[in-house]
């Protein structure tokens, strides 16, 4: 295959449309949050910065957004994985397998109306509590929306990423031939379960780790979600970050600036450490 | 036995969103603990398709954002996707790719924002649509780079050795050959627009009114009836397009996070 110079037109376009903004727009919020450049500017300082170090917020934000990303990913992908193992064939052929699709219509946004419809304290799912005769009124429903927790934000995740997750893993399956290997090894004496575990459990998830990292990452930046049915504090990054930069306050933009640096910092160190992860553990591996 | 219950009940959970928001969206009383609502009515549909606030013009608003932020990203990442599939350096460009996705949207936004507002783009629906087309434009290279292999550009290089020009072979042979393939990136990017709701707060500083804004803007008024409506009508296009595209998207899904894989 032909290998172009760099200086083919068609990259420079690449590089502007994604890195150009991106990285044009991380140098603007830096320059912003250390007073080089603004409306209210003093000139050079690290005061926006030794703020949102400091602020305990901040820290709490992050990890915050970190434990759900990771929570709404693991529970959905271990729920994905029990249910491609469950349901196997079934999966692929009639009315499931078309119904898996369904929830890629679904924005993030109707998820989170849903949410309060079904799962909240007056939801469906608290009257038919009510209709059995297990509670008598809606606080005796367990609380999961709007509560520090963030139980409700990773259930309207895991309605949305589950089915993804099940879609991607039987495609996996197929590409892996998980099929002719798990009949391999029943042959070999292995039950279904340890087939399954030794199997096709490693194949999976060693395919689909570079893919559930970044998904992740989106996840830990989920705004829509954690704004509608998400607690008032703690809150995840992107919403803080709104709510920071939505002040009517002017001298608080640096800040929200410097917040709004240091969290695509981490992202973006996180996507190159993958990156140059994966590109030492498996050169061989990497598509023409 | 059991395996078939249990795919009845991933069905109906599946399913479940559906028939509840279509109650919402017709309920004029639906009291706790009454399990239905207790009458019927269409007036949330009605306020929604003749209120003065024009919904209608906020879908046509948003429909024509969704389906220039489509066609452009195709086409660009459809040209690029070539470049970047025969450059040397595709492993490390393709990081860039990944970027937007990485970064959170509100993030994107507010990066752009004071750029934006220079430029007078900021509450201005262009805006909207260019800051969309930054996500759209990653995700249609990283679909479309899929469609480059051996195959391919042996057949590239057959079509020019016969005489076929640029133009003509991207014209006759190219974009016959993709069809599928950007009938699945145009309706992919489509919906990062029609389902944004981060950039056009953003960027659309309350100036922009979408599907999506309007959405919240009925939630966080507490009516959630009209918010159920809202949210039928921001579903309908995509289930429209699975409809019709069901068998494509299920190889989609795999190029879309397999591609991660490098």
């Amino acid at each position: 295959m032909i290998r172009r110079p760099v200086s083919d037109p068609w990259i420079w376009v690449l590089l502007l449309l994604t890195a150009g903004p991106l990285l044009g727009g991380l140098v603007f919020m830096l320059l912003y949050s250390i007073g080089l450049v603004g409306l209210l500017t003093d000139g050079f300082t690290l005061r926006y910065w030794s703020y949102v170090v400091t602020d305990g917020q901040t820290w709490r934000s992050l990890l915050y957004s970190l434990f759900i990303g990771s929570a709404s990913m693991g529970a959905s992908l271990a729920l994905a994985l029990a249910l491609q193992a469950a349901l196997r064939d079934q999966l692929r052929r009639g009315a499931l397998g078309s119904l898996l699709f369904l929830p890629l219509a679904v924005p993030p946004l109707t998820a989170a109306v849903l949410s309060v419809e079904i799962i909240g304290n007056g939801g469906l799912l608290s009257r038919l509590a009510r209709a059995a005769g297990w509670i008598s009124a809606p606080a005796d429903f367990p609380t999961v929306l709007f509560t520090p927790s963030g139980i409700g934000i990773v259930i309207t995740h895991m309605t949305l990423v589950t089915p993804f997750l099940l879609l991607f893993l039987i495609r996996i399956a197929a590409n892996e031939r998980l099929g002719e290997l798990a009949r391999v090894a029943e042959t070999l004496g292995a039950s279904p379960w340890q087939s399954w575990r030794r199997v096709s459990l490693p194949i999976l998830l060693r395919s689909s780790a570079p893919a559930l990292t970044v998904y992740s990452l989106a996840l830990a930046g989920a705004f829509e979600v954690p704004l509608l049915i998400g607690a008032q504090s703690p809150a995840m990054i992107s919403v803080f970050i709104q709510r920071r930069f939505g002040q009517f306050d002017l001298r608080t933009r640096p800040e929200a600036y410097a917040l709004a640096t240091l969290y695509a910092g981490l992202a973006i160190g996180v996507l190159m450490a993958l990156s140059a992860w994966r590109a030492r553990r498996a050169p061989c591996e990497r598509r023409l | 036995m059991m395996r078939r219950a249990l795919g009845w009940v991933v069905s109906s959970v599946l399913l479940l969103p559906f028939p509840v928001l279509i109650l919402l969206s017709l309920a004029r009383r639906w009291p706790w603990p009454a399990v239905f609502p207790r009458d019927l009515q269409t007036q949330q549909w009605q306020v929604l398709l003749t209120d003065s606030s024009s919904l209608g013009a906020i879908i046509l608003r948003s429909l024509g954002m969704g389906i220039g932020v489509a066609v452009t990203a195709t086409a660009l990442g459809f040209a690029c996707s070539r470049s970047l599939a025969r450059h040397r350096h595709r492993d490390r460009l393709t990081v860039f790719l990944y970027l937007p996705f990485a970064v959170s949207p509100v993030v994107l936004g507010v990066s752009l924002l004071y750029t934006f507002l220079r430029l007078h783009l900021a509450g201005h629906f262009l805006g909207v649509m260019l800051a969309q087309m930054i996500i759209a434009y990653a995700y249609a290279v990283l679909l479309l780079s899929a469609f480059w292999n051996q195959r391919i550009e042996a057949l590239v290089e057959l079509a020019s050795s016969l005489g076929a020009t640029p133009w003509q072979l991207w014209r006759r042979a190219l974009v016959p050959m993709a069809r599928p393939l950007l009938a699945v990136c145009l309706f992919q990017t489509f919906l990062i627009s029609w389902f944004d709701y981060a950039l056009a707060l953003v960027i659309g500083s309350a100036q922009v009114s979408t599907v999506t804004t309007a959405l919240y803007q009925y939630f966080s008024s507490g009516d959630l009836r009209l918010a159920a409506t809202c949210s039928l009508l921001l579903i309908l296009p995509p289930l429209l397009g699975l409809a019709l595209n069901r068998r494509l998207l299920s190889a989609t899904i795999a190029t879309r996070l397999e591609d991660i894989d490098g």
